[in-house]
């Protein structure tokens, strides 16, 4: 399946490796390098699933998926987590801020493209 | 004066209107002896005059004596009755020799009541210059005895012939017992004076010592500590002078600084502002008085200020008033640390006694400016230690987050290629993208694992318990090495006791040990070899131990193995280790309230095992100290350690508690306040000289007494910090049972 994917992430190696390897498993890619620009992008490129890095310069990452969810996303597109915290506690801090999802880095460039699909296919928020 | 001797012929109603009225007479003599003794014990003097009085008058002699031994010869100490002054001058310069010349010798040789009837016819008779000086004729000497010895001899003479009869020799023997007894006593009281004097002059010194030594031992600044010493040494100078009132004198410590050799105003008494701000702003070096004092390590004294040359410090003490200086230096190992000065209004010389009572007071008030100093220092020193440890954690955050960027970048990059993402590899690029890949991810991994020490060592690494199935872990943990192991032909087997069940812990640090003790045992077993895995219960404790056929780990490497960077000689291994796995693994089980340990034979293999309870640490049960039992708490991390220490105090009438984190032990110890506590420095969470602080700093808990028991040897540190005792480990039984004695937890 294709769809498109909105890769929120401030350091330009990091984005070039994860958009490369979703778009040879066949995914469009729309970057954002900061929270600021996720949030000018969202509407017009209405991504099917979000990936946000949590450290980001200026709005964080968690500020920046609430203010998404404001109207700027369709109400059942994903926004999954990538962050370095790789502790229990952090995957139960990013649960409770409200992401769908969590993919430690660093990411696995075989287990990515699985993933990816895991969030597409769960048909949406809610039970992720 | 009539002589009863005399009288004594006459007829016999007459005779005994005669005894009756010497009976009288001498019951009056010795109560008024009596008296006198009880009036003036202090001054012998009197006492003896009585008894020299009475003896006179009733032996009806012309004048009675009083010789003292003195070495080999007898001094004339009292005389009473008609005794020519020129006598008693002659007989200073001559005193009579212990020998038979005389009657007063003979007594004493004798030891008994020696009478010469008529000196000028006794041919043994050696000392005319006495008889020419008086004219006696008839002498009678008795000696006085105490405790078998002649300490001195009673003379009476007449000028006429006329022998002492029975009953006046019996009574001058009776005034000599009580002369003797009389003597005795003066004697007694005035040792027993002198002794009182001494002892309430040492009372008072130790006081003032014990004082000085409080304010030390306590946390006080350094300019109080030293107020108090100067205060109790102008209070002892007061008492060296008889001078209650203690509002006389001043002083202060004039503290010695290095690096400008001068001497600056520190602790005062007595002093007014004004020569205080006076003080402050002369230059006091080492020309002036203080100054030769130190250089001298000589008390100096100044009785008169008025009649000597004075320095500059010396001027402004005399303008402001005081007349008389004594200087006492304070040093320590050769170093002058200051100089104590006493100042008092009046003029005099400083009493010997009092200088060197002083001069006591100067060393241990040198000790104790030291130990302050020391104290301040180490202060300083845990404050910067605090901080550098701060900025060293805060730097390694930030360091590892951006390192783990760029890492990110190489491992995910060679990852793309050797998933063949772009296309085919050759072989060679195939093996430099692996090791690319392959060093990318060590160097995480150390990065990870120094990040977690880092943690760990800042007290920082927060256990997050769960319920979790200890056997699910394993597998989990397992499947992670498994595909290694069988590219190597290395069998693994698990075997969880049926006991095992679930755990409350944290699982995430839990499957990070399992994983550095596999990955270990997989890395250092021959290919072929075999990995097991075994858990089980022991008391309340889980037990886990991997066991490999591996090389094994020499004796001398396995203690030094737990340590950073030290993977220790286990042959070569198939990749390389960052070396910081297992220093985590073991903190991260001592965090557990566990303790890691290894079992291994050269050539046949090694067994890692660690235990941690099954009920989670950090959970404290504060014992109730009843029925008067003292409670002891051990903090110590290390289980085998606290294990042999509650061994030792098995049967010792106290209840022990423990805690294996000095956050656990703050807790454990301010909720029981126990009679002392046994404390390890090196201590997961809070280490232990940080708890040592926070324990001396608590109103509640400053007073309990605390035994470190360390390996490293920082006793002074220890000590300086409000420590009671400091062992080294291994700590044998003994010594720990002395230091709870020494402390009063044990009798």
């Amino acid at each position: 399946m294709t769809a498109r994917i909105l890769v929120v992430e401030d350091n330009p190696l990091n984005l070039k490796l994860v958009r490369d390897v979703l778009e040879i498993a066949g995914h469009h890619v729309v970057e954002a390098c900061s929270g600021e620009e996720a949030l000018r992008i969202a509407q017009d490129a209405a991504p099917d699933l979000v990936l946000m890095d949590l450290q980001l310069p200026g709005m964080d990452g968690t500020e920046t998926m609430r203010k998404l969810r404001q109207g700027l996303l369709e109400d059942d597109t994903p926004v999954v987590a990538v962050t370095a915290f790789a502790m229990a506690e952090d995957r139960e801090r990013v649960a409770q801020a409200g992401f769908d999802g969590h993919i430690a880095k660093p990411i696995s460039v075989r287990e990515l493209p699985d993933l990816v699909t895991g969030y597409l296919t769960k048909g949406g928020r809610g039970d992720g | 004066m009539t002589t009863p001797a005399r009288r004594a012929s006459m007829t016999a109603p007459i005779a005994r209107d005669r005894e009756i009225q010497d009976a009288r007479e001498q019951l009056a003599a010795s109560r008024e002896i009596l008296a006198a003794l009880a009036r003036d014990v202090a001054d012998p003097g009197v006492v003896l005059e009585t008894v020299l009085e009475y003896a006179a008058r009733l032996c009806g002699a012309v004048a009675a004596q009083l010789f003292l031994l003195d070495g080999d010869v007898f001094r004339i100490s009292r005389v009473a009755g008609e005794t020519p002054e020129e006598y008693r001058l002659h007989l200073l310069e001559h005193p009579i020799e212990r020998n038979r010349l005389s009657t007063v010798g003979r007594a004493a040789e004798d030891k008994r009541t020696v009478q010469i009837p008529d000196v000028l016819a006794d041919a043994n008779y050696g000392r005319p210059d006495l008889q020419q000086l008086t004219g006696f004729r008839t002498l009678l000497s008795t000696p006085l005895i105490l405790q078998d010895e002649v300490v001195g001899v009673v003379s009476v003479w007449r000028t006429d012939v006329a022998p002492f009869d029975a009953r006046e020799r019996a009574l001058l023997e009776e005034f000599a017992v009580q002369g003797a007894i009389a003597l005795r006593q003066v004697e007694l009281m005035r040792a027993l004076e002198t002794r009182g004097f001494e002892l309430s002059d040492k009372v008072a010194q130790l006081e003032a010592l014990r004082e000085v030594d409080e304010a030390v031992g306590s946390s006080l600044d350094l300019d109080e500590v030293l107020e108090r010493i100067v205060s109790n040494a102008v209070r002892l100078t007061n008492l060296g002078f008889g001078d209650i009132t203690l509002s006389t004198d001043g002083g202060s410590i004039l503290e010695y600084d290095e690096t400008s050799e001068t001497f600056h105003a520190r602790g005062t008494f007595g002093s007014s502002p004004a020569l205080l701000e006076q003080l402050n702003a002369v230059t006091i070096d080492g020309d002036t008085m203080v100054g030769r004092c130190a250089q001298a390590d000589q008390p100096l004294a100044i009785p008169d200020l008025a009649a000597v040359e004075r320095d500059a410090f010396l001027d402004l003490v005399f303008e402001d008033g005081w007349r008389s200086v004594l200087a006492i230096p304070m040093l320590r190992s050769d170093t002058i640390i200051g100089v104590l000065v006493i100042r008092r209004r009046g003029t005099g010389e400083f009493p010997a006694d009092v200088v060197e009572m002083l001069e006591t007071f100067a060393s241990q008030s040198a000790l104790a400016i030291v130990n302050a100093r020391l104290f301040r220092e180490l202060e300083t020193k845990s404050r910067e230690l605090e901080i550098a440890s701060k900025h060293k954690s805060e730097f390694l955050a930030s360091m590892s987050h951006e390192l783990r960027t760029p890492l990110n970048a190489v491992i995910g990059f060679s990852e793309v290629l050797l998933e063949r993402m772009f296309g085919e590899l050759n072989e060679r690029q195939d093996e430099y993208l692996r090791d690319i890949w392959n060093s990318g991810r060590h160097l995480l991994q150390l990065l990870n694992e120094i990040l977690d020490l880092s943690k760990v060592e800042a007290g920082k690494m927060v256990l997050e318990s769960n319920t979790f199935s200890v056997s699910s872990a394993l597998d989990y943990t397992l499947a992670m090495v498994r595909e290694r192991a069988s590219s190597h032909a290395i069998k693994m087997t698990v075997d969880v006791a049926a006991d095992v069940g679930t755990i409350e812990a944290d699982e995430l640090r839990f499957k990070q040990v399992l994983l550095n003790l596999l990955s270990n045992a997989v890395k250092f077993t021959p290919d072929g070899g075999s990995v097991s895995v075994r858990a089980y219960r022991e008391a309340t404790d889980l037990v886990v131990t991997v066991t490999d056929t591996g090389v094994g780990v020499p004796v001398e490497d396995q203690q030094r193995i737990f340590e950073s960077f030290q993977q220790g000689h286990r042959g070569p291994a198939k990749e390389e280790g960052t070396g910081l796995g297992l220093t985590l693994s073991k903190r991260i089980v001592g965090l557990f309230g566990g303790r890691m340990w290894l079992d291994s034979t050269v050539g046949k293999g090694s067994t890692f095992g660690f235990s941690i309870p099954m009920a989670p640490a950090g959970t404290v049960e504060i014992p109730e100290g009843g029925d008067g039992i003292p409670v002891v708490v051990l903090v110590e991390d290390d289980r085998a350690s606290l294990d042999l220490m509650s061994a030792y105090l098995d049967g010792s009438p106290i209840q022990v508690a423990s805690a294996t984190d000095g956050a656990q032990a703050l807790e454990l110890i301010r909720g029981a306040l126990p009679a002392a506590v046994v404390l390890d420095l090196h201590l997961p969470v809070v280490d232990g000289w940080q708890v040592l602080a926070e324990l001396k700093a608590g109103a509640d808990t400053a007073g309990i007494p605390v035994i470190v028991a360390s390996v490293v040897d920082e006793r002074q540190r220890g000590l300086a910090l409000g420590a009671n005792a400091y062992l080294v480990k291994p700590v044998s039984r003994d010594e720990l049972v002395d230091a709870l004695q020494s402390v009063g937890v044990l009798s």
